[in-house]
């Protein structure tokens, strides 16, 4: 970590290491949940904590946020419950219901879609005259359909306070990132909308925060939007359905491991005597217990009858909907009266 | 799908849960829309504890090999798969005795309390795996079509909808048995083995030598399209030479073979047509020309196709060659070739007619952009050039080639010319150093 370090208090600085290490267990954790049968696809974010971390800590607690689905360790340092990402992995119909004292949207699965929703959101906010702004997280991916530059040109036209905070973590899936773009950076198609845009080794907790903060501040106060490229690596597969070793060779890896963001952020914190060995013990020890709890939370929440998917659709049924409901309601009971067992559930 | 778990049936039924609890794993999807899985290796066997999230098994999909975290902490107390089996999702796979209680509540995983979970769906482990997308899967399914049982046609050993057809639309020899799972059988009991595969049929582990062997094949063939070219060559000529030279070389203590003429041949063709002793760098787009004329020779052995390398055959005498490589192929055999002798040839001659066999179709030895094939010598009937027919002494030649980097004309080209010294020999005199 170069240059001068951000302003910030102490007890922020070990707060954020305690969310890099909860939320790494938390990550290992869920993919073993996904092995075991106990939720379904799963995206991991290992290696992208400081980058998630460092941008969200910018934000104000009612600012919003529109996500992709491998965002979790932000959206859990700003508040989202943990139980949440097991709850959408698994398909439970709450998956998608986040904290009503959040602006946060439910996490998008379509590569992009978010940044349009995060241009609606900070539209909405310049017109109510609500000093939010609107940041939208998606990865090198997104940058290459149309929907971002969709997104960022009508920001720019209608000089809005997005923030389109692009992870870069190198890969696509199984595309690198220099295959899918023939420029530089992703940053710097800032150009072509006349926005700033920034690049920042997002793998630096305290570069990404510093960089973020005056980029949010600028965006809250001269309502115009911000393109921002942390630049990251994602350590392990795209999903739980997927198989990096096919496609990255071993000494890609090993160079992303050692530039492992928990590695460093823990060097730096030790170096400055803010961190020691019984106190990274205890995190680690408080990280499980806080993991073990979103899992009991998920096995108590677990079950609900299929028809319940209706529920969360609308704040009132329509009529239609209200039909298909009971439809469904009253097949699955018979299924079940038919002795086929609770299967359909 | 969030619990795994039931109570043993038996203490369901008398109503007294005891502190043991059986749980069932059941195989899940363990990727995304698969529907079966190969047990590649168990880590745990019954008896032992384990803790949660412990590794216990390795299975194979589709996509990948994944390792599987315990569900629970507890004792293993049977397995219901062998290594090596196909088992579909939605099987039960493990039963653990775990202590603590369940607070899920009853059979949550959907079979009712006193019905025993079969272990179903367990196909024979015989079968390999079938590379198909989804839709392909699907028309099988619809056509009745085993997979299993599809010549791939497509890239990489896919079966595509075309081969599914031509399978479907060809006469079926024999029991063309459907797609469908085997009966479900019983619970197999702790004590009692698990039935190993029937049929007459020894599995061999695919690994080592023959495993890298595949590897480097199927590299070299998805990666150059080859093209191989034939023909014949008239070796009087080189038969009556070597016979005259043999003795010679005997009392040199070497024992002379064909093959150095060959080599001979090939380098003086490469040095005029570099082309053909090159390499393509994909990645900066350009075709690597090679100043050196390394050459890997095909040797045969039991354990596998080893390629020693002869270096600088441009630059050593026949007798030198013979000397060479007889050494070379002691040692192939005895797998003690060090690094120079088994690494960076720039073109590879195959001596595939010492077998047997006239005429072949050679796999480059990639990253090499083509192999020289050379077929036995034997009595053929010629036309001569006066029209009479004869009795010759005739050699097969074959070159693959790459064609990304050499098209039919400069191969046939550099065939013709290999052809011209093997044809005649005493040619090669005009090259010497």
């Amino acid at each position: 970590m170069v240059g001068t370090p951000p302003n910030v208090a102490e007890d922020h600085l070990v707060d954020w290491f305690r969310w890099m290490i909860t939320m790494r267990t938390f990550d290992q954790r869920a993919w073993n949940l996904q092995r075991q049968g106990k939720i379904g696809t799963y995206a991991p974010f290992s290696g992208q904590e400081a980058a998630q971390i460092g941008c969200m800590s910018a934000l104000r607690a009612d600012d919003w946020i529109a996500s992709s689905y491998r965002e979790w360790a932000g959206l859990a340092y700003f508040g989202v419950p943990l139980v949440q990402p097991l709850l959408s992995s698994a398909g439970h119909p709450d998956g998608g219901c986040m904290p009503e004292s959040l602006n946060v949207l439910p996490i998008q699965v379509v590569i992009g879609a978010q940044l349009l929703h995060g241009v609606g959101l900070a539209w909405a906010s310049k017109l109510q005259q609500q000093g939010r702004v609107a940041m939208t997280v998606f990865g090198d991916g997104a940058t290459s359909q149309g929907d971002f530059h969709e997104a960022l040109n009508l920001a720019s036209v209608m000089k809005l306070p997005a923030i389109f905070v692009c992870q870069n973590n190198r890969w696509a899936i199984s595309l690198p990132v220099e295959r899918q773009m023939n420029v530089r950076s992703v940053a710097q198609r800032a150009l072509a909308y006349d926005i700033d845009g920034f690049r920042v080794d997002g793998n630096d907790v305290l570069a990404t925060a510093q960089v973020m903060r005056s980029v949010v501040d600028r965006v809250r106060q001269e309502q115009v939007p911000v393109l921002v490229e942390l630049v990251t690596y994602r350590l392990g597969a795209h999903t739980t359905a997927d198989d990096p070793t096919r496609y990255r060779d071993a000494g890609e890896q090993a160079a992303g491991a050692a530039a492992d963001p928990l590695v460093r952020y823990a060097a730096y914190l030790t170096a400055q005597g803010l961190l020691d060995a019984a106190a990274r013990a205890r995190m680690q020890q408080e990280a499980q217990s806080a993991v073990d709890h979103a899992v009991a939370e998920l096995e108590r929440r677990g079950r609900v009858d299929a028809w319940t998917v209706f529920d969360q659709v609308y704040a009132t049924r329509p009529a239609q909907l209200e039909e298909q409901r009971h439809e469904l309601q009253q097949r699955v009971l018979a299924h079940r009266a038919d002795g086929a067992g609770g299967g359909a559930r | 799908m969030l619990e795994g778990e039931q109570k043993d049936p038996a203490q369901a039924d008398r109503g007294a849960v005891g502190p043991i609890r059986s749980y069932q794993w059941i195989l899940p999807d363990v990727g995304e829309g698969i529907h079966e899985a190969e047990i590649v290796r168990w880590l745990v066997g019954p008896g032992d504890w384990v803790g949660l999230d412990q590794p216990i098994a390795d299975i194979q999909t589709d996509k990948s090999v994944m390792e599987i975290p315990s569900p629970v902490a507890g004792q293993v107390a049977r397995l219901f798969a062998q290594e090596g089996q196909l088992v579909r999702i939605g099987t039960v796979l493990v039963e653990f005795a775990v202590a603590a209680p369940n607070p899920a509540g009853d059979a949550p995983n959907g079979l009712p309390p006193g019905q025993s979970p079969h272990q179903a769906n367990l196909a024979p482990s015989s079968e390999r795996r079938v590379l198909a997308t989804p839709a392909v899967r699907r028309l099988a399914r619809e056509l009745g079509v085993n997979l299993q049982q599809v010549t791939p046609g497509g890239e990489g050993g896919r079966v595509r909808a075309e081969d599914v057809r031509r399978h479907a639309n060809a006469p079926q020899p024999t029991d063309d048995h459907p797609v469908e799972p085997v009966e479900p059988v019983e619970l197999v009991e702790p004590t009692a083995p698990l039935a190993s595969s029937p049929g007459r049929m020894d599995r061999v582990p695919f690994r080592g030598t023959r495993r890298a062997i595949a590897d480097h094949m199927v590299k070299a063939k998805f990666t150059a399209p080859h093209v191989t070219t034939m023909d014949e060559v008239d070796v009087a000529r080189l038969v009556a030479l070597r016979e005259s030279l043999r003795p010679e070389a005997e009392r040199r203590g070497v024992r002379l073979t064909y093959l150095p003429f060959v080599l001979k041949a090939a380098v003086t063709a490469l040095r005029e047509y570099p082309y053909l002793n090159a390499s393509l760098d994909d990645e900066r787009a350009e075709i690597v020309l090679k100043r050196e004329y390394h050459i890997g020779i095909a040797v045969d052995d039991p354990t596998g196709l080893v390629v020693p390398v002869l270096r600088d055959v441009d630059q050593k005498s026949i007798l030198q060659l013979s000397v060479e490589l007889a050494a070379l192929t002691e040692k192939a055999h005895a797998r003690t070739l060090s690094v120079p002798e088994s690494h960076g040839s720039t073109f590879t001659v195959t001596n595939f007619g010492s077998l047997g066999g006239r005429f072949a179709t050679p796999i480059i030895n990639y990253p090499e952009v083509a192999i020289l094939g050379t077929g036995r010598i034997e009595q053929r009937p010629i036309v001569l050039a006066d029209g009479s027919l004869a009795a010759r002494p005739v050699m097969g030649v074959v070159l693959t080639f790459d064609h990304r980097v050499i098209d039919g004309g400069l191969a046939a080209r550099f065939l013709n010319r290999v052809m011209g010294l093997l044809g005649y020999p005493e040619r090669l005199l005009l090259e010497m150093l």
